[in-house]
């Protein structure tokens, strides 16, 4: 598939694509997270796509899988509407702070911390401590 | 023979049963067992506490106490994939109720801790059934066995277009008593959660126990039945559990919670989700289930979701203000996106929390190696180009976007 963005042509190999993006939307949608550190990847080394068309289009993907894994959460009866209000305006407040204290931090230093952090976390889920 | 006499055999009969079946109710009634009494030391708790329980009941008998909330019940299910012994053959029927009580727990004498011990000791392993018919427990099983369960035959098929299967017709009785104690395990999951052994008999049939409620549980009236056997029970005792303000109960979760905790969780990982460049859901579900190990993993993956919903949205939004989105890619992945958003939530309900457990740290691991790499000095150098070329393209887009 062809696609055009500003200016430029883009040769995607929609079959890579829409493989990679199911089991990502699988996955993201049967743990409950959002994707898009996958789904980065996947479009800029997989697919070959530079970061510029990456960030917007990404995102425009996930929002497809997120909301029909809300709708499909919700049918099944796994949302809990008290625990998700005493959650959202949280979430809302930090996507307001964050911004502002990432101007202050590296964010190479973040990721590191965000490495080690992940691997107690992983190490934890598969009972290794 | 004689027409007149033809009756009398009958007669006899008539007269046997009519004997027999007094006879027998007289055996019943002599061997009945006196029903046991039951009286509770205060009747309101404040989250969570211990409750003192006393009682008379026949001499030399095990007695059991009955717990069960009544005010509220959760919804449990269970995916039978186990091979079955006889015909080596992988059921694969999901099981569910919504009539499960969100609390139940059986107390037995206190001679039997042994028994309980063991079978912690065997892990995520255990057996509720063969439990409860160890300790003797099983004749006070009851509460759980009314729920109505419905089952669903799951086939690749229907786990594709993401149904739950047919459903099959009702079990019987039997069938479902066993079934709901299967649920019970997946509810409450380890065996402190639904027995303890603190009823301490004296030899003239007095008893004590010491109930120790945990805290987080739902609010509401809760019943207390001293059960000696099957049809021999007292009448309940009732205590209500009082919650307040931040503590909440969380109806679908079927555990109540103070809420400050999720609202500084949530806090925290958002806004280290924004500096790391990821979602929060990949640490708030880990976390959540570490830290709050009362919450079923299907609530925390069915509620996060929703909470990230919002931040893609106001992406999309400010992306697409400047034009910065290619909707034709966006929505073409977005799309293979959909298919597989449908299926995942179906998943979530089949397993397990050990197996979700399992696959998120798996995911995680590979998410770590994934932030590894892109902090590599070959990845940076490369990177620093693309940031460059997308700050630029940027740039073009909110001037041409201003210019309009």
């Amino acid at each position: 598939m062809k696609v055009e963005f500003w200016g430029q042509e883009f040769q995607v190999n929609m079959v890579a694509g829409c493989i990679g993006g199911f089991i990502i939307a699988v996955l993201s949608s049967m743990f409950g997270f959002g994707g898009g550190p996958f789904m980065v990847p996947l479009m800029s080394v997989a697919l070959r796509l530079p970061m510029y068309l990456v960030v917007g289009s990404s995102l425009l993907a996930i929002f497809f899988s997120t909301t029909i894994s809300t709708i499909r959460h919700y049918q099944f009866g796994n949302f809990d509407l008290i625990f998700f209000l005493a959650m959202f305006p949280a979430a809302l407040l930090g996507g307001y702070i964050g911004p502002q204290i990432a101007k202050r931090v590296s964010p190479l230093v973040v990721k590191r911390v965000a490495c080690v952090g992940l691997v107690l976390l992983a190490l934890n889920l598969l009972g290794v401590y | 023979m004689n027409n007149r006499f033809r009756f009398l055999p009958w007669l006899g009969l008539a007269a046997v049963m009519f004997f027999g079946v007094q006879w027998a109710q007289a055996a019943e009634t002599g061997t009945e067992t006196a029903a046991p009494t039951v009286s509770i030391d205060r009747t309101t708790l404040d989250n969570g506490g211990t409750i003192k329980v006393t009682g008379k009941a026949p001499a030399g008998k095990p007695v059991y106490l009955e717990i069960w909330s009544t005010d509220h019940t959760v919804r449990s299910n269970r995916f039978d994939s186990d091979k079955d012994k006889e015909t080596g053959k992988i059921p694969y029927i999901f099981y569910i109720t919504r009539d499960m009580p969100a609390y139940y727990k059986i107390i037995v004498p206190k001679d039997m801790q042994q028994k309980l011990d063991a079978a912690k000791k065997d892990g995520g392993k255990w057996a509720y059934s063969t439990l409860l018919k160890d300790l003797g427990a099983d004749v006070a099983y009851s509460i759980p066995a009314k729920a109505k369960i419905d089952h669903y035959q799951a086939t690749l098929m229907a786990s594709v277009v993401g149904s739950r299967g047919t459903l099959l017709p009702a079990m019987d009785e039997k069938e479902s008593r066993k079934r709901s104690m299967q649920l019970v395990k997946a509810r409450f999951r380890s065996v402190g959660k639904v027995l303890a052994a603190s009823v301490d008999i004296q030899p003239d049939g007095s008893y004590t126990a010491n109930i120790k409620v945990d805290k987080g549980l739902a609010p509401g009236k809760y019943n207390i039945v001293a059960v000696i056997d099957k049809k021999v029970k007292s009448e309940p005792a009732v205590f209500e559990n009082k919650i307040s303000f931040p503590t909440v109960y969380l109806q679908n979760a079927g555990t109540s919670m103070n809420l400050i905790y999720p609202f500084c969780l949530s806090l925290v990982v958002s806004i280290f989700g924004v500096l790391m460049g990821a979602g929060g859901g990949f640490i708030m579900n880990p976390l959540l289930l570490t830290l709050f190990p009362v919450l079923p993993h299907t609530i925390v993956a069915g509620t996060v979701t929703p909470t990230v919903l919002f931040s893609q949205g106001s992406g999309i939004f400010n992306y697409s203000k400047i034009n910065f989105i290619s909707w034709k890619l966006g929505i073409g992945i977005g799309c293979s996106m959909l298919l597989g958003a449908f299926i995942g939530p179906k998943l979530t309900e089949l397993i397990t929390l050990d197996q979700f457990k399992f696959a998120f740290g798996w995911i995680l691991l590979v998410l770590a190696a994934l932030m590894l790499w892109q902090t590599s000095p070959g990845y940076l150098a490369k990177n620093k180009k693309e940031q460059a070329i997308l700050k630029e393209f940027k740039k073009r887009a909110e001037e041409s976007a201003q210019g309009k």
